[in-house]
C-alpha cells in the first residue's frame, strides 16, 4: 500500500487543485489524468520489481524509442502486417530484456552500468536505423484507437492495457513464488540463493519483462501520438523511477509495492495537470516533484524511526539524536536561503530580459476577457523566450488574458497532454508552435470540435486541425535563404559542413533535405562533406566544430542550424584561428553579435521572432472574437500594419538576414 | 587494477586503430583541444569518484554544473575578479553538494533519491529563473582566466593534473582518504572503528559539489557567453567514466588512475569515430557498444580467473 503520506499528499493536491484550477474535479478530467500516465505507468510498473531485488534498469525509454522504430519500420519498410509489426516490436523488447539480464546476472556487472551502457546501445540503434530522420506514420486507425479513442465513450482505450500489466504485476509480485523470491534476493542474494533460489534466473526474469513491458509502451506511445520516431520516450526511465522511489520502494532493495508506483504516479500526474490546469508554469514541475519526493521519504523514514525507537532500540543508525537534526534543518535552511540569495541576485542581473513574467498568470478568470493559450515547441529556449515578449506586448495591447506555456525541453508527448489541459480547462484559442505534426493533430481536432479556435505558429499541424497557420517563413524558404548565402560566400564553390540539432529534430531535417535539393538544382559547386549534431548544446556544436575543421581541411564553410550551435561553430573556428572559414546559420541576433561584429560569423537567418509572438497572439484576439472567419484575405495587425493571409496561411514576411550592418537594431 | 589494466588496453587498441588509419589524430593541436573539452568532465569526476567510493551517488551533477555556471558568470558581470567568481560557482556547488549530502548521511534517505530530486529541482528551478537567457557581455578577463589562450591549456593541465594527483595521493595516504574508503567497503565496520561514516559522506558530498563548481568556471572561461541549459547529460558522462575506470558501484574499490583512464576512454571515442568517418547516426550506438564491451570483457576475465581457481 502507498503510504500514508503519500496518500496524504495526493488527497491535499487534489483538494487545492480542485479550488483553483478550473475543471479540474470532473470525471473527464480524471480519465484523462489516468490516459496521460499509462506510458509512464508501464514503464514504473516493470521497474518496481527490479527496484525490489536491489537493481536499475536506465534502458527503459531507450528501449521505448527502439521499439518504436522496429514496429514502424517493420510496418512501413518491411510491408508486414500490423499484428506482426507489433510483434517484431515486442520481440525486439525482449531481446533488449534478454541482453540486460545476460550481462547483470549472467557475468554479474551491477545493473547500472549494463543499463546505462545499453541505453545509449538502444537509442544509438533507433538514431541508426531511422538515420534520425525518419519519422513512420499513416498507421491504421486501428492501432490509432488504442492510444486515441475511447471505450463507452469516456475511458481512454489505452487504461485496460495498464490495468492489465499492473495486475499482472501485482500477482505475480505480491501472490507468487516468483515474487517472494524478488524480496528475498533484494533482501540478501547471498541468502537467498542458500535457501534454493535461482537468483540469477529471478534477477534476469525481471530485466527480461521489462524490456518487453518497455515495448508495449513503446506500441502504446506510438498509438497515442500517431507517430514512431528514434525519440520516442526520451527521459521516461527518470519518470519511471520517480513514481516508483515516491511509492516507496526502496532502492536498496526487499521492500516496495505496486500500489505504492501507482500512487507516487498519480502523484506526480494529478500534479502536472493540476499545475497545467491552473495556468500555472511548466517549470514548477519538477522543482514540486523534487520537494515532493524528499519530502515524503524523509517523513516516511522519520516515522519509521520513531516507531522503531518506540519498540526497542535495534540499531545504531536508527536513532535520530536531536543535534543530527538541528544539523538537518541547518543545512537545509541554509542551503534554501543560499538558492533563493542566489536566484534574487540573478533576476535582478537579468531583469532587463524577462519582460513581465508574472503576466502571464491569470489569478482567476475575469468578466469577458478573453484567455488565448499559446504554446511554444520549448519554454527556456532563447529563440521562444523572445517570442513571448512580442506574445505579452499584443495581449497587453489587446487586453487578452495569455497563458504561456509548453514543455520545458522538446516533447511532443507533453505537448499533447497540454493541450489536453487546456480543453478541459476551457480556454477561448490555442496556438500551438506545433513539435510534431500527426502527433497533435488529433487533439487539436478535438480541441475544434469543442468549439476553441485553434491556431498553429512557428510549425504546422495537419491543415484540418487547426482554423490558420501563422506562417513565419517556409522550410524551403529558410533552406534556400541559408544555401544561397553559402553559395554567395564561397564564391559558387567549395566544401561545407552542417551543425544540426539533435539528430531526430524534424524541422531540421526537413531544412537539411531541402538544402540538399537547392544544391543540386542551383549550386552545383557547394559540396556537403559532413553533418553532426549539437543537440541544441553550444558546448557540443564547439567540439564538432573543432574535429571537422582537422577531419575536413576542405570545409571552408560551417552552416550551423541550431540556435545555440553557432556560437558554439563561431567559437571554435575564432579559437583555430580560422579567418579562411566563414559561419552561418539560423539562430538569435543577440547571442551572435559579438561574432558577426568579429567577422566570423558572416550572416544569421532569422525572421523577427517577436513579431511573430505578436502576431500570433493578435490572431488570436481577433479568432476569440469571432473576427476572423475562414477566407479572410488580410487583417490589420497592430503595430506590425496589414497582413496578408495566403489561404489560412497568416504569412509574417521573408526571412531577415542579420549581418554586421543591421544587427545591432535587433534586440532579442 | 585489473580493470584499470582492460581500460588502457581498450584505450592502446583506440590508439594504434587511428595510427594507422588517422595518424592526424594525434596532433597537438587535436590532443589540446580534446583534452580542454574533456577536462571539465575529468574535474567532476574526481567529485563523483568520491561520492562513488563511499557507496552513495550523484545524479545532480549536470544541474549543478549549469547553476554554478550561471553563478559564475553573474559574480563576473557583478564586477567581481574572476578568482572570487571561480570562488562563487565552488561555493553554490559546495552548498548544493552540502544539502544533498546531509540529506543522505543524516536524514538517511538514498542518494539516487536525494540527487534525482535535486537534479530535477536544480534544472527546473534554473530555467525558471533565468527564463532561457544567457549570460553575455562577460568582462573580458573572464575569458581564459585572465591568460593567454596560448598558456591556458597548461594553465588548466596543470590544475588538473595536480587536482588529479593531490586527491590520489591523499586518498592512498591520509586518514580522511582511507575513511572513504572504510566508509564505501563496509559502514557498519568503520562505524566501530570509529570513523564518523555520517560526516565523512556530508564531506564527499560537499566536495563534488565544489569540484562541479570548479569544473563548471574551467568549462565557462573558454567562452565568451554562458548558456543556462548547459552541462544536460553531464552527470551520464561523468557517471559513465568512472565506472567504466573501474570504481565498484557498491563503494569501497576504485582509483583516481581509472577515473583518468575512464575519462580518457570515452572522451577520445566521440572524436575518433569523426576521424574514422563514421556517420554520426552510428556513433550512439557505438559508444555504447564500446562501453558494454569493455565492462563485459572485464567481467568474463573475473569469471574466468574465478573459475580457474575453484578448479585450482
Amino acid at each position: 500500500m502507498p503510504s500514508r503520506i503519500l496518500l496524504a499528499a495526493l488527497g491535499i493536491e487534489a483538494v487545492v487543485f480542485a479550488a483553483i484550477a478550473p475543471n479540474f474535479a470532473t470525471v473527464a478530467n480524471v480519465f484523462e489524468v489516468m490516459r496521460l500516465s499509462v506510458e509512464v505507468g508501464l514503464l514504473a510498473v516493470a521497474m518496481t520489481p527490479i527496484l525490489v531485488t536491489g537493481g536499475i534498469d536506465l534502458s527503459v525509454g531507450a528501449m521505448m524509442g527502439l521499439a518504436a522504430v522496429i514496429f514502424g519500420a517493420a510496418y512501413r519498410d518491411w510491408s508486414l502486417p500490423i499484428g506482426m509489426a507489433a510483434a517484431a516490436a515486442l520481440l525486439a523488447g525482449c531481446g533488449g530484456g534478454v541482453l540486460n539480464a545476460a550481462l547483470i546476472s549472467a557475468l554479474d556487472i551491477p545493473p547500472l552500468i549494463v543499463t546505462l551502457g545499453s541505453l545509449s546501445l538502444f537509442r544509438g540503434l533507433a538514431e541508426g536505423i531511422t538515420h534520425g530522420a525518419t519519422n513512420y506514420s499513416g498507421f491504421p486507425p486501428t492501432v490509432l484507437r488504442i492510444g486515441q479513442g475511447y471505450l463507452w465513450g469516456i475511458v481512454p482505450a489505452q487504461l485496460p492495457i495498464l490495468l492489465a500489466i499492473v495486475l499482472a504485476y501485482a500477482i505475480v509480485l505480491h501472490r507468487s513464488v516468483i515474487g517472494r523470491a524478488w524480496y528475498a534476493i533484494g533482501f540478501a542474494a547471498s541468502g537467498a540463493r542458500y535457501a534454493g533460489i535461482p537468483v540469477a534466473r529471478r534477477v534476469g526474469l525481471a530485466y527480461v519483462l521489462s524490456g518487453l513491458v518497455s515495448s508495449l509502451a513503446a506500441i502504446v506511445y506510438v498509438a497515442h501520438l500517431g507517430q514512431a520516431r528514434a525519440d520516442a520516450g526520451t527521459g521516461y526511465e527518470l519518470d519511471a523511477i520517480t513514481a516508483v522511489v515516491l511509492g516507496g520502494t526502496s532502492v536498496f532493495g526487499g521492500r516496495g509495492t505496486i500500489w505504492g508506483t501507482l500512487g507516487g504516479l498519480f502523484a506526480i500526474a494529478v500534479l502536472q495537470n493540476g499545475l497545467h490546469l491552473a495556468a500555472l508554469p511548466s517549470e514548477l514541475i519538477g522543482v514540486l516533484v523534487g520537494t515532493l519526493l524528499i519530502g515524503t521519504i524523509a517523513i516516511d523514514r522519520m516515522r519509521r524511526r520513531s516507531r522503531a525507537l518506540g519498540g526497542r532500540l535495534q540499531e545504531e543508525d536508527t536513532i535520530v539524536r536531536n543535534s543530527q537534526v538541528a544539523v538537518l534543518c541547518a543545512a537545509v535552511i541554509a542551503g534554501a536561503l543560499i538558492v533563493a540569495g542566489t536566484n534574487v541576485w540573478l533576476v535582478r542581473s537579468i531583469e532587463s530580459n524577462v519582460r513581465g513574467a508574472g503576466a502571464a498568470v491569470p489569478a482567476s478568470r475575469r468578466a469577458h476577457r478573453p484567455v488565448v493559450a499559446v504554446m511554444p515547441k520549448a519554454k527556456g529556449d532563447p529563440y521562444f523566450v523572445s517570442c513571448r515578449a512580442g506574445a505579452e506586448e499584443a495581449a497587453q495591447e489587446l487586453g487578452v488574458d495569455l497563458i504561456w506555456d509548453g514543455p520545458t525541453s522538446l516533447d511532443a508527448a507533453k505537448q499533447n497532454e497540454l493541450v489536453e489541459n487546456w480543453i478541459t480547462r476551457g480556454v477561448d484559442v490555442i496556438a500551438v508552435a506545433v513539435e510534431n505534426r500527426a502527433a497533435i493533430s488529433t487533439v487539436l481536432r478535438k480541441a475544434r470540435e469543442r468549439g476553441i479556435r485553434v491556431l498553429t505558429w512557428d510549425a504546422d499541424a495537419e491543415p484540418d486541425a487547426r482554423d490558420f497557420f501563422v506562417n513565419q517563413a517556409t522550410a524551403e524558404g529558410i533552406a534556400n535563404a541559408l544555401t544561397d548565402e553559402a553559395a554567395r560566400l564561397l564564391g559558387g564553390a567549395g566544401d561545407f559542413a552542417i551543425i544540426t540539432g539533435a539528430l531526430t529534430a524534424a524541422n531540421q531535417n526537413e531544412w537539411i533535405a531541402f538544402i540538399g535539393k537547392r544544391v543540386s538544382e542551383k549550386h552545383s559547386g557547394l559540396k556537403l562533406a559532413t553533418i553532426r549534431p549539437s543537440d541544441d548544446d553550444r558546448d557540443k556544436a564547439f567540439a564538432e566544430t573543432q574535429t571537422i575543421l582537422k577531419v575536413y581541411p576542405s570545409v571552408k564553410l560551417m552552416m550551423a542550424i541550431s540556435a545555440p550551435a553557432v556560437p558554439g561553430a563561431a567559437e571554435a573556428v575564432r579559437q583555430a584561428g580560422r579567418s579562411d572559414v566563414r559561419v552561418i546559420g539560423l539562430s538569435l541576433p543577440n547571442i551572435n553579435k559579438p561574432y558577426v561584429h568579429a567577422g566570423v560569423v558572416q550572416t544569421v537567418v532569422l525572421w523577427n521572432t517577436r513579431d511573430l509572438g505578436y502576431l500570433t497572439v493578435y490572431a488570436g484576439a481577433l479568432a476569440a472574437d469571432r473576427k476572423l472567419p475562414a477566407g479572410t484575405r488580410a487583417i490589420e495587425a497592430g503595430r506590425l500594419g496589414a497582413i496578408s493571409i495566403r489561404g489560412s496561411e497568416i504569412v509574417l514576411g521573408p526571412p531577415l538576414l542579420f549581418n554586421k550592418e543591421n544587427i545591432d537594431r535587433f534586440d532579442f | 587494477m585489473r580493470r584499470e589494466w582492460s581500460v588502457a588496453i581498450a584505450i592502446g587498441a583506440l590508439a594504434a586503430a587511428l595510427a594507422l588509419v588517422a595518424p592526424s589524430y594525434f596532433s597537438a593541436e587535436n590532443l589540446r583541444d580534446i583534452f580542454l573539452v574533456n577536462m571539465p568532465v575529468l574535474v567532476a569526476a574526481i567529485g563523483t569518484t568520491l561520492v562513488i567510493l563511499t557507496g552513495e551517488i550523484d545524479i545532480s551533477v549536470g544541474s549543478a554544473f549549469a547553476v554554478c555556471s550561471v553563478a559564475a558568470g553573474v559574480a563576473a558581470k557583478a564586477g567581481m575578479p574572476t578568482a572570487l567568481a571561480g570562488l562563487t560557482a565552488c561555493a553554490v556547488g559546495a552548498a548544493a553538494g552540502a544539502v544533498n549530502g546531509a540529506l543522505v548521511a543524516y536524514a538517511g534517505i538514498p542518494s539516487i533519491v536525494v540527487t534525482l530530486a535535486a537534479m530535477v529541482a536544480l534544472r527546473d528551478g534554473l530555467r525558471w529563473t533565468t527564463q532561457g537567457a544567457w549570460i553575455a557581455d562577460l568582462p573580458p578577463r573572464f575569458q581564459w582566466l585572465g591568460v593567454a589562450q596560448s598558456t591556458f591549456p597548461v594553465v588548466a593541465g596543470l590544475a588538473s593534473g595536480l587536482l588529479v594527483v593531490a586527491f590520489a595521493w591523499a586518498m592512498r595516504n591520509l586518514a580522511a582518504g582511507r575513511a572513504v574508503y572504510a566508509t564505501g567497503s563496509n559502514a557498519q565496520a568503520a562505524r566501530l572503528a570509529s570513523i564518523d561514516t555520517a560526516f565523512v559522506k556530508l564531506a564527499v558530498f560537499t566536495a563534488g559539489g565544489a569540484l562541479t563548481g570548479l569544473a563548471a568556471l574551467l568549462n565557462s572561461v573558454r567562452f565568451n557567453q554562458i548558456p543556462s541549459n548547459t552541462g544536460i547529460g553531464l552527470e551520464m558522462k561523468v557517471i559513465a567514466a568512472v565506472v567504466v575506470g573501474g570504481a565498484a558501484i557498491t563503494g569501497g574499490r576504485g582509483t583516481f588512475t581509472g577515473t583518468v583512464l575512464g575519462v580518457m576512454l570515452l572522451g577520445a571515442i566521440g572524436p575518433a569515430l569523426t576521424f574514422f568517418g563514421v556517420s554520426a547516426q552510428w556513433e550512439r550506438a557505438l559508444q555504447g557498444a564500446i562501453i558494454l564491451a569493455a565492462v563485459t570483457v572485464d567481467a568474463a576475465r573475473a569469471g574466468l580467473s574465478r573459475t580457474a581457481l575453484v578448479g585450482a
